[in-house]
């Protein structure tokens, strides 16, 4: 079914092709991804873009060490932390490979022998769940105590990046609309120009897409007023994506004016080469999530693993990723652009960090992830019916929710108490 | 070499062995405690989470439904970071959701709210009428304490029964168990301290008056033989009492030994006076038959000096407790013969009649025979100072016995006992030492027999026996 849609994607040779693999969550994808794996596990030569190699070099005094990562992060983006771990550590011989979230769970679940030493992921649930499930080791020592409790899961489960979920957009939306700066303002843009932003706007679409699933599970969470969101995107006729690179690719074309939900740490890449487009943190609230690292149970080389983890947590590992990197450090003591420190000193408690907790295990519930979908269609067509419903009115397509725009503009953006939608 | 057992010591392992134990066992109580403290504090969280799932449990597209809530989920994990998994079953035990598939609970509930249930500690949801069930298990190397409720969907048709289990890993429970244990352990410390205090303190002051009559005997001047007179409690005064029982006894013995030494001073004092006075009467004349009658009298009375010093002197021998006869075996009846034949000629001579009564037969014991000849001269002797003209040494069998029976004046019923003693000469007008029935009665303590003073058949007179009860050959 999407084949068609992803298929273009994996071949394509921008930047943007790694980035859909990290976002790959869906049960739909697994498939796919199967047949990925499959050829792949048979081959042991993989696709040079997609694995990274640090020989090494070693000393009488310091035998060698084997290190093999895998993780859902796009080589260009984690290359500066490799080589600075190569740098500090040249007698461990490291192998990176790039997979998705989705390849990643599943390789490491169905092998099983041999394992990776770290697995880092976005997809948080996933990591969650294989950590509760008893498959990590915990890392000891003083930076892992020292690690912020919020960043970290019993010493098994380490939270070392800080990416915020952002909206992305064209200069003319802004000429002719004005930017919108929160999910305020953007309900109010989409209620009032529904019919001007028509197959203009782009967000994940949250049946194929794990991320876009996840970041509707948590909005939905927040506030109810996320359903009104959902349906004044449905009234738009909002394209729906499966991946950041995707929504970016069309953003940059020009395709599409707005993309709600993109991952920050992709999106400012993009952006910054990009003078046509511009990213906004939303100023009410704004998802964080984070990648997670683990090391297996099963890992074969847990000494080389920890001290990789441990330099992943350190004051100067994470400073790499500050500075060389738009991922976020996570480090409380590193300040500065690139860091959570400074992005909170910028927005404050609009912050919402995914939280590391078995909430996630209810995300990837099945009955739960139907029922929220069905939920979600079903606002996101509310408006779309009465369109068809009455087709002569067509031109009228915009007017419910411009009869209701007036109720929401009197909201703040902190969102005063308010029936639920209809 | 084996150390003297202490009393302190003693009664100090005692009652600390016992009170350790008890010790023990109240650690192991208050661990079990605290741990089921924990968990059921524990479990109310375990509660909670089925009823928050079971809440969300509905009937849609044929099929059980649940829209599961993130908070059940997040309840159970506690700042230890619990391990979390949750699972929901239909009626027929079919997987419906969950994170894991945790195994059922084989107890079965036995109708809802019923006694039987109670009894049996399955806890009763009462405002739904659920099932709840708690257990500690072990899934996957993980140890878990799993918490099932039973409930049923309630439709206007529809009656579903549906299973929420819910589990969690143990780390807050041991948490709290051991901050629980702490605090009992702090307790129980400090309540052993004050018991071995009170114990040390209890056991000295017990013991106290053992040292109070130890610093009394010690205290004692060691020639006095007056009672102790210290209050003591009750198990100690009968200690107290014996010791002053034994005390009377050894200032009897001392008196008695007191008079002996009187009595036989003065007993060797007045012949050797008399000797001394006739010596000197003697002197004074010059007629040789005069002298020759003087140095008669001395030589009879010296005789009988001599004959009461011998006496005196196997008397002491036979009263040291520490020298102990040779028994050896003899014949009652030769040794009763040949005692007379040696008495008949003296007793012949003053025209007493004296006989003898033994079988022919030899009737054996362990004896010494020149004692027993001894005290068979001193009851025929004494028989024929008190005027006896008939005397009878007769021997029976069964026990063996050695009596002699004369015809005098015999004894009155409250004097035979103080006969025995040295010195006492029950009878008027006799010229004895008084020490020939003490001299019987040592020797018959020397051969552990008992010795015996009654009036003859005919209710006259006097006979002494010897039984030897015990050693018959």
């Amino acid at each position: 079914m999407n084949l068609s849609t992803r298929l273009p994607g994996t071949g394509a040779r921008r930047p943007a092709l790694t980035l859909m693999k990290s976002t790959l969550l869906t049960r739909g994808l697994l498939i796919i991804s199967l047949m990925i794996s499959g050829p792949l596990l048979g081959a042991t030569p993989f696709p040079d873009e997609e694995t990274l190699h640090f020989p090494a070099t070693t000393s009488p005094a310091q035998p060698l060490e084997r290190l093999t990562v895998h993780g859902a992060l796009d080589i260009p983006q984690i290359r500066p932390l490799l080589e600075d771990f190569h740098q500090r550590y040249p007698f461990i011989a490291l192998t990176y490979r790039n997979l998705t979230t989705l390849e990643l769970n599943h390789r490491f679940l169905a092998t099983q022998a041999p394992s990776a030493d770290v697995l880092i992921s976005s997809a948080m649930p996933w990591q969650y769940r294989l950590a509760n499930d008893g498959y990590a080791q915990p890392l000891t020592g003083a930076r892992a105590d020292a690690w912020p409790d919020w960043a970290r899961w019993r010493h098994e489960l380490f939270a070392v990046t800080f990416e915020p979920i952002v909206m992305v957009y064209r200069r003319e939306l802004a000429e002719r609309f004005g930017a919108p700066q929160s999910h305020a303002d953007l309900l109010d843009l989409l209620e009032e120009h529904s019919d001007a932003l028509r197959g203009r706007v782009v967000t994940y679409d949250p049946e194929k897409s794990g991320a876009g699933y996840s970041y509707a599970v948590e909005e939905a969470r927040l506030s109810p007023r996320y359903w009104e969101l959902v349906a004044a995107l449905g009234a738009t006729r909002a394209v729906l994506e499966e991946t950041t690179g995707a929504m970016l690719t069309g953003l940059e074309e020009g395709k599409y004016w707005l993309g709600y939900n993109l991952l920050g740490s992709y999106a400012e890449n993009v952006v910054a080469g990009n003078p046509e487009l511009e990213m906004v943190v939303p100023k009410d609230y704004a998802l964080v999530t984070q990648r997670l690292a683990l090391i297996p149970k099963r890992a074969q080389h847990p000494a080389a693993a920890q001290r990789f983890l441990d330099y992943l947590i350190s004051e100067q590992g994470q400073r790499v990723i500050a500075e060389r990197t738009k991922l976020g450090a996570v480090h409380p003591a590193l300040q500065g652009p690139g860091t959570a420190n400074a992005l909170r000193a910028r927005l404050g408690n609009a912050l919402r960090p995914i939280r590391l907790s078995p909430a996630l295990l209810a995300t990837l519930d099945d009955l739960k992830r139907r029922a929220l979908l069905a939920r979600w269609q079903r606002e996101f067509r509310r408006w779309q019916v009465t369109d068809e419903a009455s087709s002569p009115r067509a031109e009228d397509a915009g007017s419910p929710p411009n009869k209701r725009a007036p109720d929401a503009r009197a909201d703040d953006e902190a969102n005063a108490a308010r029936p639920n939608a209809p | 070499m084996r150390r003297p057992t202490s009393l302190y010591r003693r009664l100090l392992s005692w009652l600390l062995l016992p009170l350790l134990g008890l010790g023990a066992l109240m650690l192991v109580q208050a661990y079990l405690d605290a741990r089921h403290t924990a968990d059921r504090a524990f479990d109310r969280l375990l509660e909670a989470a089925t009823l928050a799932i079971a809440d969300r449990v509905q009937w849609q597209d044929d099929q059980l439904w649940l829209d599961l809530p993130p908070a059940a989920l997040e309840m159970l994990a506690t700042d230890a970071e619990e391990r979390v998994f949750y699972a929901l079953y239909d009626g027929e035990g079919n997987f419906i959701t969950g994170n894991a598939r945790l195994p059922s609970d084989e107890r079965l509930d036995q109708g809802h709210g019923s006694l039987q249930d109670a009894l049996q500690g399955v806890p009763q949801d009462g405002t739904r009428g659920d099932t709840l069930l708690y257990r500690d298990i072990t899934w996957h190397a993980l140890s878990l304490r799993q918490g099932t409720r039973r409930s049923r969907l309630e439709d206007w048709s529809l009656q579903e029964h549906f299973e929420v289990r819910v589990a969690h890993t143990r780390e807050g429970r041991e948490a709290l168990t051991l901050r629980l244990l702490r605090g009992n352990l702090a307790y129980i410390g400090a309540m052993a301290a004050l018991a071995i205090a009170a114990l040390l303190v209890a056991i000295r002051s017990a013991l106290a008056p053992l040292t109070r009559l130890r610093n009394a005997i010690r205290s004692r001047d060691p020639r006095t033989l007056a009672p102790l007179e210290i209050p003591l409690p009750r198990e100690l005064a009968e200690l107290r009492e014996t010791v002053n029982d034994l005390l009377a006894r050894m200032r009897r013995v001392r008196a008695n030994q007191e008079r002996f030494i009187g009595d036989a001073s003065h007993q060797l004092r007045t012949p050797l006076a008399g000797l001394s006075t006739r010596a000197e009467l003697a002197l004074r004349q010059d007629d040789p038959a005069a002298w020759r009658s003087a140095l008669k009298a001395m030589q009879a009375t010296s005789a009988s000096t001599a004959r009461l010093a011998g006496q005196l002197l196997s008397l002491t021998r036979l009263d040291n407790p520490e020298a102990t006869p040779d028994l050896a075996p003899l014949d009652l009846n030769a040794l009763a013969r040949h005692a007379t034949r040696e008495a008949w000629t003296s007793c012949h001579r003053d025209g007493i009649d004296l006989g003898v009564e033994a079988e022919e037969t030899p009737l054996m014991i362990d004896g010494v025979a020149w004692q027993l000849e001894e005290a068979l001269n001193n009851l025929i002797d004494n028989a024929r100072r008190y005027g006896a003209r008939r005397i009878t040494v007769r021997v029976t069998d069964d026990p063996p016995t050695l009596a002699v029976e004369d015809d005098g004046p015999g004894i009155a019923k409250d004097q035979r006992l103080l006969v025995l003693r040295p010195f006492y000469r029950g009878r008027d007008g006799g010229e004895g030492s008084g020490l020939g029935l003490a001299i019987v009665d040592g020797i018959a303590r020397g051969h552990k027999a008992r010795l015996t003073l009654e009036p003859t058949v005919g209710d006259t007179g006097l006979r002494v026996a010897i039984h030897f009860t015990g050693d018959r050959q």
